[in-house]
């Protein structure tokens, strides 16, 4: 971004007409993953490499595949015009690439504005009859599906009616049908539906959930009910219908708790999935691990850490996150960046989170400079800070008494468009304020509300209990 | 990180909220300046603020000092001068407790 020393930006420039010399052909999508997660710098290169992309796809798409008609999308659920709307289809030049995919985007697109099943039953047997080499597939019927459970009967009639039909028609509802009904309930929030019917559908061996399905539905449910109702649906699903709980259940589960600070409930979860034969892997552990994280624990982090590898289970980079992050928070910044050196030496090297997560460690002391520094640093090794990083640095700095760098800083932010944050804001509006810059603090304000970092009650809030602030304490005698 | 005392202050306090964004039928002098009957505090204020920077009313030397046109002074307690500093306070005067 714009702090990027011009030595590695001229350099990267350099780089690129050689490499797209040698690779004009094949550009691996490796090549093109680690570049757009090298930096941002890149994706800048990115986009200028996209137009030689395409100009070079369309000769190839046009030979292999006919152009597809163009996507019709509903926007009224009336049945009646879109009959009129499908059969102006006939008469156009598409009419010969109608296929079944095509009949089924049109259902689809029909389904996701009518709400009534009938209607699309209707608009299927028009299709069907007008085109009698569309044959109704099982994605047809998972479309019928999804819609009916979108809206369902507080019985779920419409639900089974559509099962119903599926079946007649000689699609067996399998696990995929008890997956797309489970999706489309939740999405709507129908969570009680969803457990009726998943219970309904377990009694099938065919349609039993997999667990893909069940740990989703658990997912959604921990956010929604109490954990003492989930473990009654989990104890259930075993209990009647041999659904058991895996070990990433479990890490739903500590998730939740985790999140709801209660780790002692954690730790149980935790011996549980042991006593039922599960090996913790580094998600337990990591999500752990944030659970204390966010209790500031530093030192309960670092001991779930040494468990890992005690148990010598592989941390991965966001083990390390979190580890950093934890030291950070809790004051113990200088265990922290010993770790950058072991991740390191495991293959994994840190990135914006982490250097962001010794920043934020760095300010908490007081020492803006060195995170200043570090900001250096993170940019001569290719990792482009974000507006988190900016945020923290900037909040740091005004801490620290060091308001002009957090005025270049902020100019920075202001030219990249980056938001800031409503902490950084505060305490950057304190610090102009007590240095006599109030027009500036105003100026800060009117950036807030314009780049949509905060809405104009946060913002004007802020401005006037700082300038409150001020008025009391220079009457004190205390500010300036 | 975050300072938990500063995002609390208002924004988590209906009754001070409203006094910020509720609309409220205007005294005659502010009716006149924001060209409406109604308007909530937070609307006057970035309306005054927007007219300051419009007409280039801050001193060209201290920015942090308003002088005020006619106009301004009209609603301002017929100050010729303000510091930016004030200006919350000001038009919070033309807003008085227990309105509505």
């Amino acid at each position: 971004m714009g702090k990027l020393p011009p030595s590695l930006r001229t350099r990267n420039n350099l780089a690129l007409p050689i490499r797209s010399l040698v690779k004009n052909v094949q550009s691996s999508p490796l090549e093109s993953q680690s570049q757009s997660q090298s930096q941002s710098q890149s994706s800048s290169h990115h986009t200028r490499r996209k137009p030689k992309l395409t100009t070079q796809k369309p000769p190839t798409s046009i030979t292999t595949h006919p152009s597809p008609p163009p996507p019709i999308t509903f926007t009224s659920p009336d049945i009646s015009a879109a009959k009129t709307l499908f059969n102006s289809l006939t008469t156009t030049k598409h009419s010969s690439l109608i296929n079944n995919r095509f009949c089924n985007a049109i259902l689809q697109s029909f389904s996701s504005v009518s709400s009534n099943i009938q209607d699309s039953i209707v608009l299927l047997n028009h299709i069907t009859k007008t085109y009698p080499s569309f044959s109704p597939d099982k994605f047809t019927y998972h479309i019928l599906l999804s819609q009916s459970c979108k809206n369902p009967n507080s019985d779920l009639s419409n639900v089974t009616q559509t099962l119903d039909l599926m079946a007649s028609n000689g699609f067996q509802p399998d696990k995929v049908t008890t997956d797309v009904a489970v999706r489309a309930l939740c999405s709507t929030g129908h969570e009680e539906h969803a457990i009726e019917l998943i219970k309904k559908l377990s009694q099938v061996e065919f349609t039993k959930p997999d667990t893909y399905t069940y740990n989703f539905l658990v997912k959604r449910l921990v956010k929604t009910r109490t954990l003492s109702s989930v473990s009654l649906f989990i104890k259930e699903m075993k209990e009647g219908f041999h659904v058991n709980p895996d070990l990433v259940t479990y890490t739903i589960l500590i998730d939740n708790v985790c999140n709801g600070k209660n780790l002692c409930e954690a730790m149980r979860l935790l011996d549980v999935l042991k006593e039922e034969g599960f090996k913790p892997d580094c998600y337990v552990y990591n999500t752990i691990m944030k659970g204390y994280c966010m209790l500031s624990h530093g030192g309960e982090v670092l001991r779930v850490y040494k468990k890992m590898i005690e148990e010598e289970i592989e941390p991965d980079l966001v083990t390390y996150n979190t580890l950093i992050y934890g030291l950070s928070k809790s004051g113990k910044v200088k265990e922290a960046i010993k770790f950058l050196n072991e991740m390191a030496k495991t293959g994994h090297f840190p990135d914006v989170v982490t250097y962001t997560s010794l920043m934020n460690g760095l300010c908490r002391e007081g020492n803006a400079l060195a995170a200043i520094e570090l900001l250096g640093e993170m940019e001569s090794k290719g990792c482009s800070p974000n507006e988190c990083t900016y945020n923290t640095l900037l909040h740091g700095l005004c801490k620290a008494r060091q308001l002009d760098k957090g005025v270049e800083l902020y100019g920075v932010m202001k030219e990249n468009d980056m938001k800031l944050e409503s902490g950084s804001y505060g305490t950057f509006l304190r610090a102009l304020c007590r240095n006599n810059r109030v027009a500036e603090a105003y100026e800060v304000f009117d950036y807030a509300i314009e780049s949509k970092s905060l809405t104009d009650v946060t913002a004007y809030s802020t401005l006037e209990s700082t300038l409150k602030w001020l008025k009391k304490a220079k009457e004190q005698g205390l500010a300036v | 990180m975050l300072p938990q005392r500063m995002k609390k202050a208002v924004t988590d306090n209906p009754k001070k909220l409203a006094t910020l964004i509720d609309l409220v039928n205007l005294p005659s002098t502010l009716r006149e300046f924001v060209g409406q009957s109604q308007s909530s505090r937070l609307g006057c204020f970035r309306r005054v603020w927007s007219y300051i920077k419009d007409n280039n009313l801050q001193d060209p030397k201290n920015k942090n000092i308003v002088h005020c046109d006619e106009k301004l002074k009209s609603i301002l307690l017929g100050k010729t001068q303000v510091e930016l500093a004030e200006l919350p306070m000001l038009i919070k005067l033309h807003f008085p407790k227990g309105q509505n």
